[in-house]
């Protein structure tokens, strides 16, 4: 379908408004810019470090904050700046990739639990239930407990266990959209139901859908940072913000090395922070309806 | 009133029925013979071939799967969850020794929460758009951002080990059990679990109470004459608390979730470890025991709130 | 006519809105009075400030909203010296002991303004025990000898019945119960029955009339309805834009309209026992934006009779028989003579 001039003028003129709407939430843009600070350094560190964050060398063990090593080293000789900065590249891609399948998931499930409604919709509405009752990080561990540690997997526990809250935010807006009009019309026009679902009731739920999965880019971040922190998220040998923190376990690292841990905590704190001031400003603009 | 909260208990206890279905299941997938789980491992030591065949049928393992998940069920009703693969204690005895330490941090923090939060959130509500009002709203966002481990680290830095106030952890010093030698053990896990629960309630407790101050009603009272304080809290805070309440209900098993990290955090030896030790220990009957009741304890206690929600008004109260 | 008879007057009265950046000229300079014992019945379009101005009296603003001018007195008993109510602090004590005791409101809509959480009982007694100290027993009493004037069956039952359990009608005559269980010198009533039935409507008009005459209570009713006011009212006050363009007896209003906005208001209501083939008329263009900068009358660009005179200057409030006031240029001719 093309658009005509009108409308088009109509579609700029309303992101003019809601650009100006975003900027003017000034927490909002400080978020966003930090984010793509954190992001950018991220992805830049090769270029801001001449060090392996895997590398270990017991002879530059537990050194303080230097020269040569801003933030010292940890207690087998990684230079810790590197480890934060190539950490954060896992840290923000588990989160991103978490929270997109575990939207995609559930704006589908949602989708066709609200369309079709009745018993299919019964059975997904009880099975959210059902995992919003598991404590969250109890049910991740018991699946990290049966399906072993891995990046692979967690992204996969994460996504399955984290679908529930996006399936009712969609599955509430396409039981009122379906009483719309338009999607009359696409009925009596004879438009088969996935299409009508896909192609005219989901765009209509976009803004709660990319507000909420911004936020739950926040969630992932925190949840993985904390299982990393137990031990219990991804191995070892992959550099995450949490599995930097996980050395702060012992007293004596409290205490002796606060650079070690403050560090990685200030970052994660950081990220999640932004995200959730650039996700409340979205929200502002593109679900302003809700809470 | 107590139609509805027979309601309550009757949509509960499916949902009970169903994980333990689901736990059940699970546990029949893990390796090894159910034997193991169901007779110490001092018995099953000396026990023959034939004997454990026997056993088996005795024990109606060889029956169909269905009757055996409501036999397990009895079992487990009478307090009797079978035994550790790793260890062989008795599972009922372990959380004996674990669950009621978990519920008190728990609880604690659930009241901290409530008590700050729907404190500050009024307070934001009621100071909308003034310094105090940013300052809480930003501070509920920094809350919900910092990972409780790295606030409880942070904690542990400056009141343990710099100030020397308070413990770095454990649950009680040895051969004191007093109350008031175990509250200054509970001070900072209790706080430190309840501070995203506690940021959260603020925002929405701000939200609720500016939707309530908004209502009609609140006009009403204030034209009667009542002062600013008797209309907040009396009409205001009064009817913006159900929604919070069925807010906290959502958010117990978050919390509960939180109690695993705290506990590390902190050393505390409560169910958060024992689940931890487990699984590094492989003791996947453990963990899925555990996981269970806890989260029919969290289940039922989150319905519990739900019914007193419902009991504060008065339009479910009386139907 | 003298000045004693007056117990309430506003004058030039001005209320803000600031929303955003953005200010808001709610009501712009209102000017009436409302006679002791007698019905001021203040008319307008919706959004034309009437509640506004009625919620100015009693201070009731939203946070957002503030006085910025002009003056309301009230003078509690004939002779006494008159209060300014506008110049007290804006939820102090002073203006709380006159809220809901000597001057009260009843508003729009019975099924919000009631708390849902306590009984009816319970809400009117709260204003009672807050002015008055008598026992429980004793308010109990009262209150359900006021809800039975106010035909409440059962209302010995029904004081502890919660709003949910009341019809709209009834949840009314709650309101108005809390309203007058202080006996108060002035009730303000926003648009009383808009919200409900029509049969209903005219029970609760009566029912205030009942209690204006047995009470002495002066009456402010807020309406739209030009029917109510030609029922209810002894005097008229007749708003548009913030302003009101024109007051007088309901007489005066109803067979001389002065201002071009009341009369197309009168043309534009159906009157009983009008003549059948007039048609109704409605007025031309729409109700202006309320953040609308003027430059003068703010009719003008609706207003068949409007000059270059009358977009450039605001017109003086001028008086053009005993007690009719009008807002516009068209009489000062005439007032000259």
């Amino acid at each position: 379908m093309k658009k005509t001039k009108v409308e088009k003028a109509a579609a700029s003129s309303l992101a003019k408004r809601n650009l100006q709407k975003f900027l003017n939430n000034k927490l909002a843009v400080v978020g966003a810019v930090v984010l793509l600070l954190i992001v950018l350094l991220s992805v830049c560190a090769p270029l801001l470090t001449p060090y392996d964050p895997l590398y270990i060398d017991v002879s530059q063990k537990g050194l303080p904050m230097s020269q040569e090593h801003p933030l010292g080293t940890d207690r087998v000789g990684r230079d810790v700046l590197a480890r934060i900065l190539y950490g954060g590249r896992m840290t923000i891609l588990i989160g991103v990739v978490s929270a997109l399948g575990a939207t995609l998931l559930g704006a589908v499930l949602g989708c066709v639990s609200g369309y079709y409604g009745g018993k299919i919709d019964k059975v997904l509405v009880y099975i959210s239930e059902l995992f919003q009752c598991f404590p969250q990080y109890l049910l991740i561990l018991l699946l990290v407990g049966l399906v072993g540690q891995s990046t692979r997997n967690l992204l996969v526990i994460f996504i399955a266990t984290g679908w529930t809250g996006m399936m009712r935010i969609v599955r509430t807006r396409v039981m009122s959209l379906k009483e719309e009009p338009f999607v009359e019309s696409c009925r009596a026009n004879g438009i088969r139901g996935l299409s009508i679902m896909f192609h005219h009731m989901l765009p209509n739920t976009l803004g709660p859908v990319i507000v909420n999965a911004t936020l739950q880019v926040a969630g992932y971040i925190l949840s993985e940072a904390s299982l990393s922190f137990l031990g219990m998220g991804v191995p070892d040998d992959v550099v995450t913000w949490g599995n930097i923190l996980n050395a702060a376990k012992r007293l004596d690292i409290i205490q002796t090395m606060p650079v070690l841990w403050i560090a990685p905590g200030l970052a994660i704190a950081l990220v999640v922070l932004s995200i959730n001031f650039f996700g409340d400003g979205l929200r502002d603009v593109l679900d302003p309806s809700s809470l | 009133m107590l139609k509805f909260i027979g309601k309550k208990i009757l949509i509960l206890i499916p949902k009970l029925l169903l994980i333990s279905l689901i736990v059940f299941l699970g546990l029949q997938l893990l390796p090894g013979d159910a034997v193991t789980r169901t007779v110490s491992p001092e018995a099953y030591q000396y026990m023959t071939e034939e004997q454990l065949e026997a056993l088996r049928d005795s024990l109606g393992l060889n029956d169909p799967i269905l009757i055996q998940y409501f036999r397990w069920l009895g079992r487990f009703l009478t307090g009797d969850f079978g035994y550790s693969q790793a260890s062989g204690s008795n599972i009922a005895q372990m959380l004996a020794g674990r669950l009621p330490y978990t519920i008190e941090l728990a609880g604690w923090a659930v009241v901290i929460a409530d008590l700050i939060g729907i404190l500050f959130g009024f307070v934001a509500a009621v100071r909308k758009n003034k310094p105090i009002d940013h300052i809480l709203t930003s501070g509920s966002v920094l809350g919900i951002s910092v990972p409780e481990f790295f606030f409880g680290l942070v904690f542990i830095l400056i009141f343990s080990l710099k100030l020397n106030w308070l413990p770095t952890g454990g649950r009680m010093a040895a051969g004191e059990t007093g109350f008031f030698s175990r509250v200054r053990y509970m001070i900072l896990p209790a706080f430190t679990l309840s501070i995203a629960l506690l940021a959260t309630l603020t925002r929405y407790t701000r939200g609720c109470m500016l939707d309530v101050l908004n209502k009609d009603y609140i006009k009403t009272a204030r034209s009667k004459g009542l002062g600013d304080f008797v209309v907040n809290v009396k009409h205001g805070l009064r009817n913006a608390l159900p929604p919070v309440l069925v807010l906290l209900c959502f958010r117990l098993p978050i919390l509960v979730s939180g109690t695993v990290i705290v506990e590390t955090v902190f050393n505390y030896p409560a169910m958060g470890s024992m689940i931890l030790d487990a699984i590094s220990a492989a003791d996947m009957t453990v963990v899925m025991v555990t996981t269970m009741v806890v989260a029919c304890v969290t289940l039922i206690a989150s319905n519990l709130v739900d019914i007193l929600t419902a009991a504060l008004d008065p339009r479910v109260r009386l139907d | 006519m003298t000045r004693d008879d007056i117990v309430l007057e506003v004058k030039d009265l001005k209320t803000r809105f600031k929303v955003g950046k953005k200010i808001v000229n709610a009501v712009n300079g209102a000017t009436f009075s409302l006679k002791r014992g007698k019905t001021l019945c203040i008319v307008g379009e919706s959004g034309c400030g009437k509640s506004v101005t009625a919620h100015s009296i009693l201070q009731l603003l939203p946070p957002v909203g503030y006085i910025e001018g002009g003056e309301v007195l009230y003078t509690p008993h004939t002779g006494d010296r008159p209060k300014s109510l506008s110049s007290m602090k804006r939820s102090g004590r002073a203006i709380r002991s006159i809220r809901g005791k000597e001057i009260s409101m009843i508003f729009q809509d019975p099924m919000s303004t009631l708390n849902p959480v306590y009984t009816i009982g319970n809400q009117i007694m709260e204003n009672l025990r807050h002015h008055e100290k008598i026992s429980k027993a004793e308010a109990r009493e009262r209150i359900v000898r006021l809800l039975t004037e106010l035909g409440i069956p059962e209302a010995d039952r029904r004081f502890d019945e919660y709003p949910h359990q009341f019809s709209g009608g009834m949840k009314q005559r709650v309101m108005i119960a809390i309203a007058m269980i202080c006996n108060p010198n002035i009730l303000i009533a926003d648009e009383p029955t808009t919200a409900l039935d029509v049969t209903i409507q005219a029970q609760i008009l009566e029912l205030m009339q009942k209690m204006q005459q047995e009470h002495g209570t002066s009456v402010i009713l807020i309406t739209h309805n030009m029917g109510i006011v030609a029922e209810v009212a002894d005097d008229v006050a007749v708003m548009y834009m913030g302003r009101v363009v024109e007051f007088g007896s309901l007489r005066q209003i109803f067979t001389n309209p002065k201002h071009p906005y009341t009369r197309a208001l009168m043309r534009s209501v159906p009157v009983l026992g009008m003549d059948r083939s007039q048609e109704l008329a409605s007025i031309a263009g729409s109700t202006p934006d309320a953040s609308t900068v003027f430059t003068g009358c703010e009719f003008a660009n609706r207003c068949v009779h409007a000059t270059d005179r009358c977009r450039n200057h605001f017109p003086e409030d001028r008086e053009v028989e005993d007690g009719h006031r009008v807002r516009c240029f068209l009489y000062e001719e005439e007032m000259k003579q």
